[in-house]
């Protein structure tokens, strides 16, 4: 019997939200601590969508831009989907490695019911692999190496109506997962539970369109805004995640982005404007932009924190272009982390941290001048 | 630069061999230091030996002409009169060696047990009993579709899968990725001996010698970008790796000549040979001669023509894990 290590001890509470470093860590509840979990058992394989036959028992992935081409026996890029025959398998529908109930504001989604609880939760695997990633240890592991539980989509949305939350599939890539999104959504309106992503945005348009049809809210990292940056340090490409992004806005899903600034990578000033530019022209100046604080991970611990001074900088950058609803994000206690009406100025969401402190909004109007403010409220 | 096929024309004779000395040695892989002998020479040596009856049938190895090729191999790698001498020059006794199999393509196009088996009875020869010699490859279930018996008691040798020990809790980061290292290596393999199949992979080009080491890691599928390059060399570069592998025999029997890495009956084509090196580079250099020679025959285009040249195996040769100029190979061929 091998010793008890750190996977151990953080066990089915490991992960954080690849998306941004500080706010995604799991601080809460792990409803399924590893010693109760199924610590190497072998995954289940579901019939996965989203995907071709090829000759030779080979098969195309085809449900992000990677588009493996994967023998017999063998995994796409992440991990977690698998040839048998030449039938392609997802190994991790109903069987999430890390679930907790975290407040919304974590997710980051601030214009989507702010102060109301998110059952979250994650499988193995990515389609990315960011060198910042807070998740690493699930988001870069098979479905073989981590902790999980059998949970079918019905009982997701049984346990997120008795928590009074919404469900949110979020902490490593739910693409990757996403015939259990599509799933477990479908399940969760059926029994009035509302259901939000939190994704990088790798996605081919189809897939994500079909999961729009069921989403309430997504949430997506914008990582960086070069090519360069998607390459070198996330083995991705930028164009497909800017896709993702209108075709989420296009859905009507509500959406929110996030910007993790990462000092000396994707934080210059030309870079954050150029950023900033095309949210405005392509998604309209309401769509908010986070900007949150990275924190040394994985393979950039030789990275410093992000000052404080260039999350402001990059806010005032992006307000200056005409964005409406800019935050910072891992840094409590700030100014940008409050919602502000953009056009009496007066704060109608306040936070701090997680916590939501008031809400001057009336049937999503501004309660100060009648302003309507974006975002879902009730 | 000598093809492969030339070097064995003058090779007909019962073990006679042939040597085609390069222009100068690049340099030499940590691993080729022995830990019991005299260094390798400067050029490395790639040794390959072909059996006519090496194969009974189809798939299933003679033992009678794999003991023959071993030893013939071993003692001229080494330049030892024998097969276990040969050994002793690439291990110690009381050591605990890690033989890296490649299991995952099955039976058909795995390395062969029968190959496996006669190395481990050279190595209980030389006092490295059955429970100091562990096979492994990522999956026990690999294991076992590939023939071989899992087990722990190492009555001949133990056999387990990566899966069963599992893997270093931190990742090991590398320039252009990160990985968790199988702890059979790290905890219990004070040596390896790479034993890799020979085969044309869709992704990288070509799997051999330095391929066969992504079984080593938990996240290969992270790697297969860019024809997995420059990721297998990053891997190989590793000191874990690097300083741990002493020797290779490559499963040259029956290779497989294109749409691998999986098994294709029409693309497995009987070459009777094994390839012997310290030098991972070196030995895969001499293996992409013999996997277009083969490709050629079936009338396929050279890898360079299908954009799969293995890259790989120059970014190696760049990093300083061998020798990547066949000119500067030692290549001795051999027939038993």
């Amino acid at each position: 019997m091998r010793g008890f290590t750190r996977r151990d001890f953080f066990g089915g509470c490991a992960g954080a939200g690849c998306a941004f470093a500080i706010g995604g860590s799991l601080g809460g509840l792990a409803l399924f601590p590893s010693r109760l979990a199924r610590a190497g058992e072998t995954p289940r394989p579901h019939p996965a969508r989203f995907w071709k036959k090829l000759p030779n028992k080979r098969v195309q992935c085809q449900l992000c831009p990677k588009q493996c081409l994967v023998e017999d026996r063998e995994r796409g890029f992440c991990g977690v989907r698998e040839n048998r025959g030449g039938e392609y398998f997802t190994l991790v529908w109903g069987q999430p490695c890390a679930v907790h109930v975290d407040p919304i504001e974590k997710k980051p989604l601030f214009h989507f019911l702010p102060g109301s609880r998110a059952y979250s939760l994650a499988t193995a695997g990515c389609n990315l692999e960011c060198k910042c990633c807070q998740n690493w240890d699930i988001s870069q592991s098979r479905p073989e190496e981590v902790d999980w539980q059998w949970m079918p989509p019905e009982e997701v949305a049984r346990r997120a109506r008795a928590e009074g939350a919404c469900v949110t599939f979020t902490y490593s890539e739910p693409i990757v997962f996403l015939e259990y999104c599509i799933d477990t959504a479908v399940a969760a309106h059926k029994l009035g539970v509302r259901t939000t992503m939190v994704t990088g945005g790798s996605g081919e348009a189809e897939p994500m369109k079909e999961a729009c049809k069921v989403l309430d809210a997504v949430k997506i990292d914008l990582k960086g805004f070069t090519e360069d940056y998607y390459r070198k340090l996330c083995k991705g490409k930028l164009a497909p995640v800017l896709k993702t992004i209108e075709t989420v806005h296009e859905s009507g899903v509500w959406l929110e982005l996030v910007h993790l600034c990462i000092p000396g990578a994707n934080d210059s000033e030309p870079e954050v404007r150029d950023m900033c530019r095309w949210v405005k022209s392509h998604l309209g100046a309401e769509v908010p932009l986070h900007f949150t604080r990275f924190s040394p991970q994985y393979q950039m611990k030789n990275v410093p924190p992000t000052p404080f001074e260039t999350l402001i900088r990059c806010r005032e950058i992006a307000l200056g272009e005409g964005l409406h609803y800019v935050y910072t994000g891992n840094v409590p206690g700030i100014e940008g982390e409050h919602t502000y009406c953009p056009r009496c100025h007066k704060v109608v969401v306040a936070r701090h941290g997680f916590h939501v402190e008031s809400v001057d909004l009336k049937n999503g109007h501004c309660a100060f001048c009648g302003q309507s403010i974006p975002g879902i409220w009730s | 630069m000598g093809s492969l096929a030339a070097v064995a024309t003058g090779c007909s004779s019962s073990c006679g061999s042939t040597r085609l000395a390069g222009n100068s040695a690049s340099g030499t892989p940590a691993s080729a230091i022995a830990p019991n002998g005299p260094a390798q020479p400067s050029k490395p040596r790639v040794v390959v030996v072909r059996a006519k009856q090496a194969l009974t049938h189809g798939y299933d190895a003679d033992r009678g002409a794999l003991r023959a090729m071993l030893g013939a191999g071993l003692a001229a790698l080494a330049g030892t009169g024998d097969g276990v001498a040969g050994l002793r020059r690439y291990f110690r006794s009381g050591q605990t060696v890690g033989l890296k199999v490649n299991g995952l393509a099955g039976r058909n196009a795995a390395t062969h047990v029968e190959l496996v088996d006669e190395l481990s009875a050279l190595l209980r020869q030389m006092d490295i009993g059955g429970h100091q010699q562990v096979v492994f490859d990522r999956f026990a279930s690999d294991l076992t579709a590939s023939g071989f018996a899992l087990n722990e008691r190492g009555d001949a040798y133990r056999c387990t899968g990566n899966d069963a020990l599992g893997y270093e809790e931190e990742p090991t980061v590398m320039p252009s990725t990160a990985s968790r290292l199988a702890r059979v290596l790290t905890e219990r393999a004070d040596a390896v001996l790479n034993l890799p199949v020979l085969k044309q992979h869709m992704l990288s080009g070509m799997s051999g010698a330095l391929k066969n080491q992504f079984g080593c890691i938990h996240n290969p599928n992270k790697m297969h970008l860019d024809k997995c390059d420059p990721y297998i060399a990053e891997v190989n570069a590793l000191p874990a790796i690097r300083q741990k592998q002493r020797l290779i025999v490559m499963d040259a029997l029956r290779p497989v000549v294109d749409n691998g890495p999986s098994y294709q009956p029409n693309m497995a084509e009987v070459a009777n040979a094994l390839l012997f090196a310290v030098d991972p580079v070196a030995v895969d250099v001499v293996g992409l001669e013999l996997l277009e020679e083969l490709r050629r025959k079936h009338s396929l285009p050279s890898l360079a023509k299908v954009d799969l040249t293995p890259t790989h195996i120059q970014t190696s040769a760049r990093m300083g894990l061998g020798v990547g100029d066949r000119g500067a190979i030692d290549v001795i061929s051999i027939e038993v």
